[in-house]
């Protein structure tokens, strides 16, 4: 008799080994598969784009197509702010503009933030009730997968907040990763920024997330050399896939060009 | 003292709302029956007490829970109309906007104020101070639809909530 154990899975085969080559299936107890999480590189867009296909990737749980995917992309420089819209009107929107970067008022939670090349910005659209998590619990995992992402690295004094705007991933005084999410009938949009190697001056021209006082950090600021977003990534993706136990699978490019057909 | 109960409350339900003298067997009661404006809740979480037509809103215990500390709350203003479940506003958690969905149709009357100056009202209070907004029903059977409390609490034992 043989008996394996499939680690991940809940799955147990009992192979009795005859004379024959062939083994026979004793008894099988019952399988249980990790579900997918579907990821797409999409390069730089942007976020303008980048949100009308977080919509359709959204609008399609309600359907026969639903999958959990992760979004993941650079965005040319943008400050966007989120539900509490009274901090900036619209001359501070005049105003950052002027800068050269784009701005938009979004849906999310969260206050002002800045997204540029260097930085991977990652948006999961995912149904929350299938995952069983509430909206607490699915940012304490988000926040979670960014320091697993981090340590990977080498940034072992990553830390979390326990201040309720504090949310996102900490070195010392220092954000590394903003996270701002959206929830309408259990379905997730919007999602963090990790500083790969961020140009931080563009931080100068705004209170990061309200917190005045606070600064902004990235990878390759504190390794003291270059790490990039295609670097950071695949393990991004990978941690996402432990905290949530799921396996990973790539968004195949005729998916990726039917979206992007819906978006034209 | 509970036979007596039972007689009273089996009379009083066949009676019209007005105070009743009840001849209970050993003694007579008076009493004015009182109406129970109970809460029904939507598997959204959230839940709506209904005095006449005006309905109160609000979050349940287990959403204020899962959203953790409210730090803002965009609420409806009154004059809007909704049809059910309508997305009608938002609540900020822990940098998550979560919708608040219009468990009936109706139109608004009154958002509640305070709570907008403490969000932490929804979290301290989710069925008193920390109510979200009035509406006057336009369709008052939709409230069939919705679960009573008993139903809620088994609603929330179960896999699907």
């Amino acid at each position: 008799m043989y008996s394996l154990d499939y680690h991940g899975d809940s799955i147990s085969i009992q192979i009795q080994l005859s004379s024959t080559p062939a083994p026979k299936i004793r008894s099988c107890h019952h399988v249980k598969m990790q579900p997918l999480l579907r990821y797409w590189a999409a390069g730089s867009i942007r976020y303008d784009k980048a949100y009308k296909i977080q919509k359709v990737l959204a609008a399609r749980h309600q359907t026969q197509k639903a999958q959990n995917v992760i979004l993941l992309v650079q965005h040319p420089p943008v400050y966007t702010i989120g539900i509490r819209t009274n901090p900036y009107p619209f001359d501070e929107e005049e105003r950052l503009r002027r800068l050269g970067a784009d701005f938009h008022r979004t849906n999310r939670g969260g206050l002002i933030t800045f997204h540029g090349p260097g930085q991977l910005v990652a948006y999961p659209i995912v149904n929350l009730k299938e995952l069983n998590l509430g909206v607490r619990s699915y940012v304490c995992l988000i926040e979670k997968a960014v320091m697993r992402t981090c340590r990977h690295f080498g940034v072992d004094s990553v830390r979390t907040s326990m201040e309720p705007n504090e949310t996102g991933v900490w070195v010392n005084n220092a954000k590394i990763c903003a996270i701002g999410v959206h929830a309408s009938r259990f379905i997730t949009s919007h999602g963090l920024a990790l500083n790969c190697n961020t140009e931080l001056s563009w931080y100068r021209h705004i209170v990061p997330c309200g917190l005045v006082g606070k600064e902004v950090t990235s990878l390759t600021k504190l390794l003291g050399q270059n790490v990039t977003v295609q670097q950071v990534a695949p393990v991004l993706v990978r941690a996402f896939c432990d905290e949530l136990n799921c396996t990973a699978s790539n968004f195949t490019h005729e998916e990726q060009q039917e979206i992007l057909k819906e978006i034209l | 003292m509970v036979v007596c109960s039972v007689v009273v409350r089996r009379l009083l339900a066949a009676a019209p709302a007005a105070p009743r003298h009840v001849f209970t067997g050993l003694r007579w009661v008076t009493s004015t029956p009182v109406k129970f404006n109970e809460r029904k809740y939507t598997d959204k979480h959230e839940w709506v007490q209904v005095d006449g037509k005006i309905g109160t809103i609000g979050i349940t215990h287990y959403a204020q829970d899962a959203l953790g500390d409210v730090v803002y709350a965009q609420l409806p203003d009154p004059g809007q109309e909704f049809s059910q479940m309508d997305e009608c506003g938002a609540l900020e958690s822990v940098k998550a906007a979560s919708e608040l969905y219009c468990p009936v149709s109706g139109k608004i009357v009154s958002k509640n104020t305070e709570v907008e100056d403490t969000p932490g009202l929804i979290n301290k209070s989710c069925y008193e101070k920390g109510w979200l907004f009035k509406l006057e029903l336009s369709k008052l059977h939709e409230l069939d639809g919705l679960m009573d409390e008993a139903q809620y609490e088994k609603f929330l034992k179960t896999d699907d909530h």
